[in-house]
């Protein structure tokens, strides 16, 4: 009896003891946990190594290139494939595929049809890839403008050396910045008005067009040029002076199109700004889009690359869908280009429109720029979905200068050429015809530069008289096919919609038909337009 | 944690110190209408834990009973009887069935009640209930038999299962109930098991509470939105008795997807792709065939349950599962051991339960290969001596090495892939219930939980396989990785229970605290052969922190007036310090209308219950947690960028919503009990209104001013309304003869009533092109609706490829044509069940049904067209083909041509048993059985299966088979 008392006041203790443990357990700030793996990391814990700032700035750039931050099937923005929604595969939809040069085999995939025949509307997947893409790349931007304040930086001690390099890196990033609201701008008109000084978060912040967007990019670049390296001095595939320069000469060049005020005086002057900066033609033009064309001499003629890498950059965008896209079915012709033989099983034909470039003059049959393949092949596409039908195009390549391979087979090591030399020449020819002054006689040596370079010899050289802008216009296209000018070329030049200029699907049908001009424009996709009630619609949508 | 183990250990030092003395008695149970012994009934002095259990003959023997105290006996499904003792030794008793089960205790969250005392909607299930045949996982024992619950699993041994309670709440948040085993909440995670419950052996299972209302689960706070699943595990009784219980099973396929067979595809060569001919081979080939085997499967459980003291029962078991699959190489292999104490002190007024479970399971997964079957080519060979690739045939050039996309030998595939997780997890609790002695009413409750799982994946595909690194190349390095899985569950919940009658008025009061942590890491490799491949990676997982106050009452007038209120105060670590917390609370009531006097005597309606509950659950459980923090990820060395000569790890924000918080949802229950002629049919009625509100959706965000496009917002709300019915009739109840059937069914209506600014957000993936989806949420219709194109036909009734209507009629056909043209799920299902007894035989089945379910065959819109016999190298088709004769895939993907009904009527299981009984046997009893499953399907879906998941898309499944059993069941 008394070892049984004794026992239930051991109990009671027992019992007070478990409650009394339960009590002590129920410490609420439990529920504050912090993340623990070591890639991932609160904003302040990740600032807090000093070589932070520059992942940060490889983080900005990396998306012109990367479509997440660990996995290339993975997509940190949403409501399209993965691939589909990387910088330079949209850029390249939406810039070449929705004209002569291209076609995509498989119309299946949400979005091509609409994109290749001009009939797109505004629920179009593709369309809301490249206005989410660059509207990330502009919070990107916003954000690593944020934390790199100097009131931020002071608050984390970061001073000195590391300071003073993090004002260029700012530099850089509002550069980048300035590059995606120009492909706004040049696709969309406009823009979501968000610069760094707008929290982060659900915001609906007012749209900036037209002038007003095209004058703050301007204003953008122009105030960065100073605290930019100068031309060709920075580390490759990082902005200096000479890719803010080019991308004022593509603004001051489209400036009609944009304000509807030319501007070719100003092209002129910073296309001069550019030939006097060191660039180079590298000798063989397709050295421009080898495995190695950071090494190989390209790297001179190339202003912005975005880099693609087989073993450390890989995407499913980039040039690893252009090369994969070139291999020919049932050509199986991957090898050549340094991929899986079968590459994406025919992905991509050329239009005969673009294949005439090259085909109905046989003088272009020593161009080098002319990387047709027409064997056995109709230079005609019937059925888009008959991979045997059009010719194909070996320009982009995973194979090196020296006849190697890149370091993988299904991811590229190709960097994209998204500015090229090439264009600051053909530019300045293009603006000294439009009246902008300049010198024609060396717009003609400038052309000529570049159709030596494509013969080797001078045996496609051309005379003033031979100087025009129709000549111009087809010259843009054989230099810089794919490379993501077309559409923008197209419009400038008054013939990418309305029906002085039909190619094949252009507007649905084989024979192709007018497009109207409100499809100058891609229209805001829907669901940014819906989550944003003060972006409005373009006309005609 | 420590303290905890020493005062276990204390008290089991202590434990021969109780003991007392008195007279002894003994007896037969029998039931009424058989006046067969019953076993396992349960002999209780009241309100002591002096108990035993009948043997299998029925009989008992009780010692310490004093002269004046009252033997209760006990057995789910009959009445108590409850009979004072005034010096008889020798009691013979003879208990009622009882078909509405008024006094089987049900399990609840933080207790238990009884189904009389019931306010909410919930459905018990006891053993005998338990569905019949080869059940390797505990779902499976549910299937068909709760009105409201849907479990549809999957074709492959030991597979999981999609379990919906009333539809599920969420859009894009789990959909999946909380389980809770023996008071621990599981985690959601498999990590390399089949499944959450594919470890759990059935044959431990004693009943499953599922608790489906609102007013039910709020005491689960935010984790109850789906309703909570509460399995109790068998605990250790007094008297030995030992259970040995084996099966084996073979099952075969069923169906196959009709495409041309070897012959006929050489005549469709011939006629529509003469310049193709020469891609014919000289061989005939099933390849259906050749990737399906007969899969052969046995279960072995044995358990023993006694005491090992006077106070101490115990429950030790085994079991052992090995199940193919059809598939060939798939297989399951669980072994399983759970050890239950339950000793019992101070009369009974301390409850201790101690269960641990171990198991371990070894799951060798086959990959997917039906889509490559049924498209390769049939008059091609499996086998090709002069094959570089392990002697299999493959598509090759000329030097012999592999080609670019063709499709792939599949049994190569299945031969060359290992595949093999092994999972070791071991869980359980230990529970003390302590009635204060110095304050009777008042009952503390401790409970500690632990689940921990760890597992390791092999992954490997043979250096010879045209599958792997560079085989393309000729360089051939296979694929190789490993992943490891760990996870850990660790739980504390202390409440105190007040129970205490004034006059007529009885009150229960429970207040208690909860708290949980879970954690989670995985380490992979990556594939190790690849030079370019992702690098080793581990994994850590923010810990999820979840804590909680709750309380509730439960109040009764007269056992005729019943009302139970709840509240919960929840907290996750899942959100920011300003939304983490919220209240849920819930109110219920029931009346027994028929303990009032005027049909108290009434024997036709011998039960009527009506019931009314509302209550407040909520949704933690989003994909993407931790969303509130502002936080940075670190790319790894695939994801680099290049400055100059080097490559950087790249830093990124992620997406980033401070205010992110719980879906809540608010049900509405209205229900009905009722019996006729002494519960000889009994059933219930249920109406029920759930509104899910602050939804977590994927939803578009301004562009610009965040870290992506899209991303969880609480924004959007659905409404599920339902009718769940049950009846259960006694048909036949004689000595010889018993017939006993169950119905129920269920009516689900699932509307979208907002989305975040009310776009339609496009779902469910389909092949047949990168990124194309099949269905929409869309406001006023049910989530996941398919969304397609709607065909035109010919005069003639065929259709015409390519061609739609143009529904808004402006002259374009684009995206703005689609329409809504069906959905994947039910609107109506039922469960059908009859058990029958005739003397020693034995013999039940279950039959389920749907309807108003649609699904979209993606299996004929992905391939069904001529233009894919021609793909590189010949491809074989579906036969449908030749019904729609089209052409193109792009032209005919996304018609509702390929939306079909799939109403479906399913036989599960069919079971024929025979009894030795112990007159026969001289010790214990020995039941034969032997059974069919999955015995008929009866539908239109033209596909091998018209019950699939993947919100009714049909992508080829692994196929379910018809599985033969015979079985066998002794015990003593």
């Amino acid at each position: 009896m008394d070892f049984k008392l004794k026992n239930m006041l051991k109990l009671k203790t027992f019992a007070a003891a478990l409650l009394l443990g339960g009590a002590l357990i129920s410490c609420e700030s439990d529920l504050d946990v912090t993340p623990q793996d070591d890639d991932e990391l609160l904003a302040d814990g990740f600032f807090e190594t000093e070589g932070a700032y520059k992942q940060a700035l490889a983080g900005v750039y990396a998306n012109l290139s990367l479509t997440s931050i660990n996995d290339p099937g993975g997509s940190n923005i949403a409501g399209l494939d993965a691939g589909t929604g990387q910088y330079i595969r949209g850029l390249f939809n939406l810039e070449n595929l929705s004209t002569d040069e291209v076609i995509w085999t498989y119309e299946n995939d949400p979005g091509l049809r609409g994109m290749q025949r001009n009939t797109w509307s505004s629920d179009n997947p593709l369309i809301l890839g490249v206005f989410a893409r660059a509207s990330y790349e502009i919070a990107l931007s916003n954000e690593f403008l944020r934390q790199t304040t100097s009131e931020m930086l002071n608050s984390r001690g970061v001073s000195g050396e590391l300071a003073s390099e993090i004002e260029t890196y700012r530099a850089e990033v509002r550069v980048l910045r300035a590059l995606a609201n120009y492909h706004l701008l040049d696709l969309f008109g406009k823009a979501p008005n968000v610069t760094e000084n707008d929290a982060v978060g659900f915001d609906q912040v007012g749209e900036i067009a037209g002038t007003e967007l095209y004058t703050y990019i301007v204003t953008e670049l122009t105030e960065a040029l100073p605290n930019l390296v100068e031309a060709r001095q920075n580390e490759y595939a990082r902005v200096d002076q000479g890719v803010a320069n080019m991308l004022l000469a593509k603004l001051y060049l489209n400036s009609e199109v944009y304000t509807g005020t030319p501007r070719y005086a100003e092209c002129i002057s910073v296309c001069e700004n550019l030939i006097g900066s060191g660039y180079s033609l590298t000798p063989d033009y397709l050295y421009n889009f080898m495995a190695d064309n950071n090494t190989n001499g390209a790297q001179n003629e190339i202003i912005f690359p975005v880099v693609n890498d087989g073993s450390n950059t890989q995407n499913y965008g980039g040039t690893t869908i252009i090369i994969q896209g070139e291999v020919g079915v049932p050509e199986n012709n991957g090898e050549s280009l340094g991929v899986n033989p079968g590459g994406f099983g025919g992905l991509f034909r050329v239009r005969p429109e673009f294949a005439r470039l090259f085909t109905e003059n046989p003088l272009y049959i020593n161009d080098a720029r002319n990387t047709l393949i027409t064997q056995d092949r109709p230079i005609e596409i019937d059925n888009v979905g008959n991979t045997a039908e059009g010719y194909l195009i070996t320009k982009f390549s995973n194979r090196t200068s020296d006849g190697g391979f890149g370091s993988d087979r299904t991811f590229t090591d190709t960097d994209y050429p998204l500015f090229r030399y090439a264009d600051v020449l053909l530019m300045y020819a293009e603006a000294v015809l439009r009246g902008g002054g300049g010198s024609e006689s060396l717009a003609l040596d400038y052309v000529n530069d570049i159709r030596e370079r494509a013969f080797g010899d001078t045996s496609g050289n051309i005379i003033q008289s031979q100087l025009t802008l129709d000549f111009l216009l087809d010259e843009r296209s054989r230099e810089l096919y794919w490379e993501s000018h077309r559409r923008q070329d197209l419009i400038r030049f008054g013939v990418y919609t309305g029906s002085d200029y039909l190619w094949s699907y252009k507007g649905g049908p084989q024979s192709g038909t007018s497009i109207p001009d409100y499809r100058k424009l891609f229209p805001v996709p829907n669901q940014s337009l819906s989550s944003n009630s003060n972006l409005t619609q373009n006309t005609g949508y | 944690m420590k303290i905890l183990l020493k005062g276990v250990l204390f008290f089991l030092l202590f434990l021969p110190m109780i003991s007392i003395a008195q007279s002894t008695v003994s007896g037969t149970v029998v039931d009424a209408t058989g006046q067969m012994p019953i076993p396992g009934v349960n002999v209780l002095v009241e309100g002591t834990t002096n108990g035993t259990t009948t043997d299998f003959d029925g009989k008992y023997t009780l010692n310490g009973v004093t002269d004046g105290a009252t033997l209760s006996f006990s057995y789910l499904g009959f009445r108590t009887q409850n009979i004072p003792i005034t010096g008889q030794t020798n009691l013979d008793v003879t208990l009622t069935e009882d078909a509405a089960e008024l006094d089987a205790v049900v399990v609840v969250g933080y207790g238990t009640t009884t189904k009389k005392d019931l306010t909410g909607s919930v459905s018990l299930l006891g053993e005998k209930d338990f569905n019949k045949g080869n059940n390797v996982t505990a779902e499976n024992l549910l299937n068909g038999r709760v009105a409201g619950l849907t479990i549809n699993t999957g074709g492959s041994p030991g597979a999981g299962s999609e379990i919906r309670i009333r539809g599920g709440a969420s859009l894009n948040a789990s959909n999946n109930p909380l389980i809770v085993i023996d008071g621990l909440p599981i985690n959601n995670v498999a990590n390399g098991g089949r499944s959450v419950l594919s470890s759990i052996n059935p044959a431990d299972i004693e009943s499953f509470s599922v608790l489906k209302d609102a007013s039910a689960a709020a005491i689960y706070g935010n984790r109850g939105a789906n309703g909570v699943i509460i399995i109790t595990t068998k605990k250790g009784k007094q008297g030995l008795k030992v259970n040995l219980d084996s099966q084996t099973s073979v099952a075969r396929l069923t169906d196959k997807i009709d495409i041309f067979n070897a012959s006929d595809y050489r005549s469709l060569i011939n006629e529509r792709f003469p310049e193709r001919t020469n891609f014919l081979g000289t061989a005939n080939t099933d390849w259906q065939d050749a990737i399906y085997q007969d899969a052969f499967s046995s279960q072995h459980n044995l358990s023993v349950s006694g005491n090992l003291t006077e106070n101490l029962p115990a429950r030790l078991s085994i079991g052992r599962a090995d199940q193919e699959g059809l598939r060939k190489t798939s297989s399951f292999e669980r072994t399983t051991t759970a050890l239950s104490l339950n000793p019992r002190f101070f009369d009974g007024t301390l409850k201790i339960d101690f269960n641990a479970n171990m198991s371990w399971e070894r799951n060798r997964f086959a990959p997917g290969v039906e889509g490559g079957a049924f498209q390769f080519n049939p008059t091609q060979p499996i086998y090709d001596p002069n094959s570089r690739y392990g002697g299999y045939y493959e598509y090759t050039d000329a030097n012999g090495i592999a080609l670019g996309n063709v499709p792939r030998n599949p049994v190569a595939q299945l031969m060359q892939t290992q595949d093999i997780a092994s999972v070791r997890r071991y869980y359980g609790n230990f529970k003390v219930d302590y009635k204060l002695p110095f304050y009777e009413p008042l009952r503390a409750v401790v409970n500690l939980g632990l689940d921990n799982s760890e597992s390791d994946r092999f992954y490997e595909i043979d250096r010879n396989s045209a599958l792997g690194t560079n085989a393309l190349e000729g360089e051939e390095l296979g694929v190789r990785s490993d992943t490891d899985y760990k996870s850990s569950n660790r739980l504390l919940d202390a409440y105190l229970v007040h129970t205490k009658a004034f006059g007529d008025f009885n009150t229960e009061v429970t207040a208690g605290y909860s708290y949980q942590i879970f954690e989670n890491q995985n380490f992979t490799t990556g594939n190790v052969r690849d030079p370019n491949a992702a690098p080793p990676e581990l994994t850590l997982d923010p810990d999820v922190v979840l804590l909680a106050y709750f309380a509730r009452g439960n109040f009764n007038y007269k056992q005729k007036y019943f009302l139970s209120a709840s509240i919960r105060r929840d907290g996750t670590s899942r959100f920011g310090e300003s939304e983490r917390f919220g209240y849920f609370p819930a109110v219920s009531g029931a009346w027994q209308l028929s303990d009032e006097d005027f049909l108290k005597d009434s024997n036709t309606l011998s039960l009527l219950k009506i019931r009314a509950g509302y209550g407040i659950t909520g949704q933690q459980d989003i994909g993407s947690a931790y969303d509130y923090l502002a936080r940075y990820g670190l790319g790894n060395t695939i994801s680099q960028y290049q400055f100059g000569d080097q490559y950087y790890n790249i830093g990124q924000p992620f997406y980033r919503n401070a205010g992110i918080k719980w879906e809540e949802i608010t049900e509405y229950n209205l229900g009905l009990d009722y019996g006729f002629f002494n519960g000889k049919l009994s059933g219930s009625l249920d109406f029920f209104r759930k509104e899910s509100d602050d939804l977590l959706s994927q939803a578009p965000v301004p562009d610009g001013v965040n870290f992506s496009n899209q991303g969880f917002q609480n924004i959007g709300k659905f409404t599920t309304q339902g009718i769940e019915f049950v009846v259960d009739y006694n048909l036949a109840s004689t000595d010889d003869f018993n017939w006993n059937v169950n119905y129920n069914l269920t009516y689900i209506d699932r509307e979208i009533n907002r989305l975040a600014f009310g776009q339609d957000i496009l779902v469910q993936g389909i092949s047949g092109g990168t990124g194309n989806t099949i269905a929409v949420h869309r406001e006023g219709y049910a989530p996941f609706s398919f969304f397609t194109y709607r065909q035109l036909y010919d005069t003639a009734g065929n259709p015409i490829e390519g061609a739609y209507v143009d529904v808004n009629g402006d002259g374009i056909l684009n995206d703005d044509d689609k329409y809504i043209s069906g959905n994947g799920r039910a609107d109506v299902t039922m469960g059908f069940q009859s058990s029958m007894n005739y003397k020693n035989w034995d013999f039940s089945f279950n039959l389920r049904a749907s309807f108003g379910n649609d699904i979209y065959n993606n299996v004929n819109s992905g391939s069904a067209q001529y233009a894919n016999v021609y793909r590189t190298v010949l491809n074989n088709v579906p036969t449908q083909v030749l019904e729609s004769n089209f052409q193109n895939t792009p032209d005919v993907l996304v018609s509702d041509y390929y939306i079909e009904n799939a109403d479906f009527l399913r036989m599960d299981n069919l079971t024929l048993g025979y009894t030795f009984d112990e007159d026969k046997m001289g010790k214990g009893t020995l039941r034969l059985w032997t059974g069919v499953q999955n015995v008929f399907v009866i539908t239109d879906y033209s596909g091998i299966d018209p019950e699939i998941t993947n919100n009714g898309v049909d992508n080829t499944i692994f196929p379910r088979g018809r599985t033969f059993l015979f079985g066998l069941n002794y015990g003593f």
